[in-house]
């Protein structure tokens, strides 16, 4: 609906701005109509926002509303307007303040920039005087390095000046002092290196005499302390100190310092050592539960025993001390100081150890004992020839207690083989060895046998004592029995005691090493002996079947002589009938033996006889029957059996021989 | 034997090692003081030696250990080296019957010649040969408790159970000294 009021339009475009002017009213207002007949608006996006947006303004469309819509919208964008007009206020505060502050700042900003200005042309003059100083500070601190480095060179710090002088209470050194004894000995290189290049300099040299003296006196404070500490050894303990292997590893190198330190443990060793054997020998071992070796005393090969192996666990003990004791050393100069030192410790148990041995040997008068005795000190003294040393008076000593024990086994054999000898008696009618024989060999065995012991792995030359203890025993016994036989009166007796006898002593020595000479000088003697009897037995034998004097005279015959038939006594029927009488002898040859030979005791050797007279009987035999075969002799055909024949017979009979006998 | 001293160890004790030749005393001493097996063992000649130093309770000790030999022979010799002796070792070899019933003459030896407070120690060497095996643990085991010792089996080669023995018998011993 439209009014005559200044244009607008029935519904209402909010976008409706001016007031447009009266004379254009019909054009306008036409132009307007058809604007908006032409106008989509349906169609137009924008006109329908706005639609929304006014319809949101007012709730209920009603007639006033309506009137009242452009009013409305008027006081809704004044409204809006107004608070826009706020907020922008609030705005327009807050910046204002911010560039008041900032205004503010560069104030400030300017402000400083003069003062720091005008601080800089006041301080350009410190500055240069600062560097100045900082240069010169660079220059002395290097300065300073640099004699530092001097002092460190070739001198001590205070503190490691004091540390040299060991402790003021007892003198004793310290981990410091081994740190300062280092640095000196580092400065006295250095010195000398420097003065090998540079030696006319004043100052090194009396750099390097002051260097010098204060070595040797921090070695004589060493020595000192190792002196202290050494004179504390002489008891049991369980550990060295360390300051001590310390003390001996800084002191190696003054050869005649460290051989007197040496000496100084040695020494307290020495005591301590000497005292403890006596104690272990007196009062028993610790806390007195062990028994006193001496208590021993009356059983002299365990007491002897026990004696050398407590001294011989001292030694092993000792050497492990000395050895820990040195361990920081070089190897050179352990390996010449370690056996010297324990020869010197050893020393020590030698008086006691000896005085108590020639106690005991002096009473002891059984030859095995002795025996035995004497080969346990040499076994002892090769066991100490490699820890000690050979030439120590502990080896020394062992080796005269070995001999003197030797010495003495071998007097107290001699003594005992004469005692038996003396009562050595006429054989009895049985032939058999007497009493004093069997006594004598029974020593002899007694001794051979007690050498299992193992002590006597230490003897290298077993064949010297071997036959030193056979001539001991052995020839006595042998003269001794031809003594006894040179009063038997008969000598086949005495041939037949003889083999017995040689034959005990055979079955003993036999079963022993080192044997053979005597078993060859034996088996000569029996074979002698078996020889008289063979002899004899071969003679009876001869003389019974009548070939004694033909068997002389077929030997005694010379060609030159002519034929032996002729000869008297040997004409053919004299050799006829002693072949007969020889031919039944080989029929029953028992009978022609002596009686004496059944009382040889070895059957090997009556065997060996009987085999040795038949030999002698077929070699005579034979010298006859080839006299007889020879045709320059013009014997006729006897019948001789040959000597093949002979022993064929004679097999049978040797065992018959022999059966025989067993019965006896 | 006791120090009062700061020192590395505190006690020495002594031990010997005993039984038949051939058992491997030797052996079992060397595996303990170098834990190695020596293979080629030859017979011991009389007595030989070794330490280390082991720890019981907190104390360190050390041991002094002689091993001697089995050979009857060296008996006599061997015999004088029982003295002083903390601790004693008796050694068979389970893989032969003969070293387990010699064990009795061992014993008296150990009895006769060392204190009546040294600790004696059973030992059956060669565990590692349970083939050959010709002792029963369970017997051995009844000879040590008839008779009142510690028992172990070990093996010097392969080292079971040697640090045990050793170590178990001075922990006896400590204790005996602790005991008063």
């Amino acid at each position: 609906m439209a009014e005559s009021s200044p244009p607008k339009s029935a519904t209402p475009p909010v976008s409706e701005p001016r007031v447009q002017p009266r004379h254009v009213e019909t054009n306008p207002l036409k132009s307007k109509i058809d604007k908006l007949m032409s106008s989509k608006l349906a169609n137009d996006e924008e006109f329908a926002v706005t639609v929304d947006f006014v319809q949101n303004l007012v709730p209920n469309v009603d007639e006033i509303t309506e009137r009242k819509l452009r009013q409305t919208i008027e006081d809704r964008e004044l409204e809006l307007n107004r608070l826009y007009l706020d907020n922008f206020e609030k705005i327009s505060t807050q910046v204002q303040s911010f560039v008041d502050k900032i205004r503010n700042m560069n104030a400030i900003c300017g402000d400083l920039t003069n003062r720091i200005q005008s601080n800089k042309e006041k301080t350009r003059d410190l500055l240069k005087r600062t560097a100045v100083l900082q240069n010169e500070k660079k220059q002395l601190i290097a300065k300073q390095a640099y004699i530092n480095d001097f002092f460190n060179q070739y001198s001590l710090s205070p503190d490691e000046e004091r540390a040299l002088t060991g402790s003021p209470i007892d003198g004793t050194v310290s981990d410091l002092f081994f740190k300062a004894l280092k640095r000196l000995q580092e400065i006295s290189e250095n010195v000398e290196e420097t003065l090998k290049i540079d030696n006319e300099n004043l100052p090194l040299v009396e750099i390097s005499n002051a260097t010098k003296s204060k070595l040797n006196t921090a070695y004589d404070v060493l020595y000192r302390s190792i002196q202290r500490e050494c004179r504390l050894l002489n008891v049991e303990f369980l550990e060295l100190k360390p300051v001590l292997y310390q003390s001996f590893e800084a002191l190696q190198n003054k050869e005649s310092l460290f051989k007197s330190a040496l000496d100084e443990y040695a020494t307290a060793r020495r005591s301590h050592v000497v005292r403890a054997y006596i104690e272990a020998l007196t009062k028993g071992g610790k806390s007195g539960i062990q028994k006193p070796i001496e208590h021993l005393s009356n059983e002299p090969l365990r007491y002897v025993s026990d004696m050398l192996a407590w001294i011989h666990q001292c030694v092993e003990v000792e050497r492990e001390l000395i050895s820990a004791l040195l361990k920081n050393c070089r190897a050179d100069v352990i390996n010449s100081h370690v056996r010297a030192i324990l020869c010197t410790i050893s020393e020590a148990v030698c008086q006691p150890l000896k005085l108590r041995v020639e106690q005991t040997l002096t009473r002891e008068s059984n030859c095995v004992v002795l025996y035995r005795l004497s080969s346990l000190f040499l076994f002892y003294s090769k066991t100490f020839e490699t820890t000690v040393s050979a030439e120590s008076v502990l080896v020394r000593t062992l080796q005269d207690l070995h001999e003197l024990a030797s010495n003495m086994f071998f007097s107290a054999v001699s003594a005992t083989v004469q005692r038996i000898l003396s009562h050595m008696n006429v054989p009895d009618y049985d032939l058999l060895p007497v009493n004093a024989v069997n006594q004598t060999l029974l020593l002899l065995r007694d001794i051979l046998e007690s050498q299992s012991d193992g002590a006597f792995t230490a003897i290298s030359d077993k064949k010297e004592t071997y036959m030193k203890i056979f001539a001991h025993i052995l020839d006595p016994l042998n003269q001794s029995i031809q003594l006894v036989c040179s009063n038997l009166h008969n000598h086949i007796d005495v041939a037949v005691y003889m083999l017995n006898c040689l034959n005990a002593i055979k079955s003993v020595i036999i079963l022993y090493q080192y044997t053979d000479t005597k078993l060859e000088m034996i088996k000569a003697q029996i074979d002698a002996n078996e020889d008289v009897l063979v002899s004899e037995q071969a003679s009876l034998i001869l003389t019974k079947t009548g070939l004694v004097e033909i068997y002389t005279k077929c030997l005694a015959h010379q060609p030159n002589q002519g034929p032996l038939s002729k000869i008297s006594g040997m004409e053919a029927e004299r050799i006829s009938s002693a072949v007969s009488l020889f031919n039944a002898f080989l029929e029953r040859p028992d009978g022609y033996q002596c009686n004496q030979v059944a009382k040889i005791s070895s059957t090997r050797i009556r065997e060996s006889i009987q085999v040795r007279t038949m030999d002698n009987v077929i070699r005579a035999y034979n010298v006859i029957l080839t006299k007889i075969k020879n045709p320059d002799n013009l014997y006729p055909e006897v019948n001789m059996k040959t000597v093949e024949e002979i022993r064929w017979n004679l097999k049978k009979p040797v065992i018959y021989l022999t059966t025989q006998y067993k019965k006896i | 034997m006791a120090s009062n001293g700061p020192y590395n160890y505190s006690y020495i004790f002594k031990y010997i090692i005993i039984g038949d030749m051939g058992v491997g005393k030797s052996c079992l001493l060397h595996q303990f003081t170098e834990k190695k097996f020596m293979a080629d063992c030859p017979h011991t000649i009389g007595v030989e030696f070794g330490t280390r130093i082991i720890e019981v309770n907190g104390q360190k000790i050390k041991l002094q250990i002689w091993d001697t030999a089995g050979q009857e022979r060296f008996r006599a010799v061997t015999r004088s080296y029982y003295r002083g002796a903390a601790g004693a070792l008796m050694v068979y070899d389970i893989t032969r019957r003969s070293t387990y019933n010699h064990l009795n003459s061992w014993l008296t030896d150990a009895k006769n010649l060392t204190n009546p407070n040294t600790v004696i120690f059973l030992i059956g060497n060669k565990s590692d040969m349970e083939a050959q095996r010709d002792v029963t643990y369970e017997e051995a085991k009844a000879f040590a408790e008839e008779n009142g010792l510690t028992f172990m089996e070990c093996s010097a080669k392969t080292g079971d159970n040697v640090e045990d023995a050793f170590l178990e018998t001075a922990r006896r011993i400590y204790q005996n000294i602790q005991d008063g």
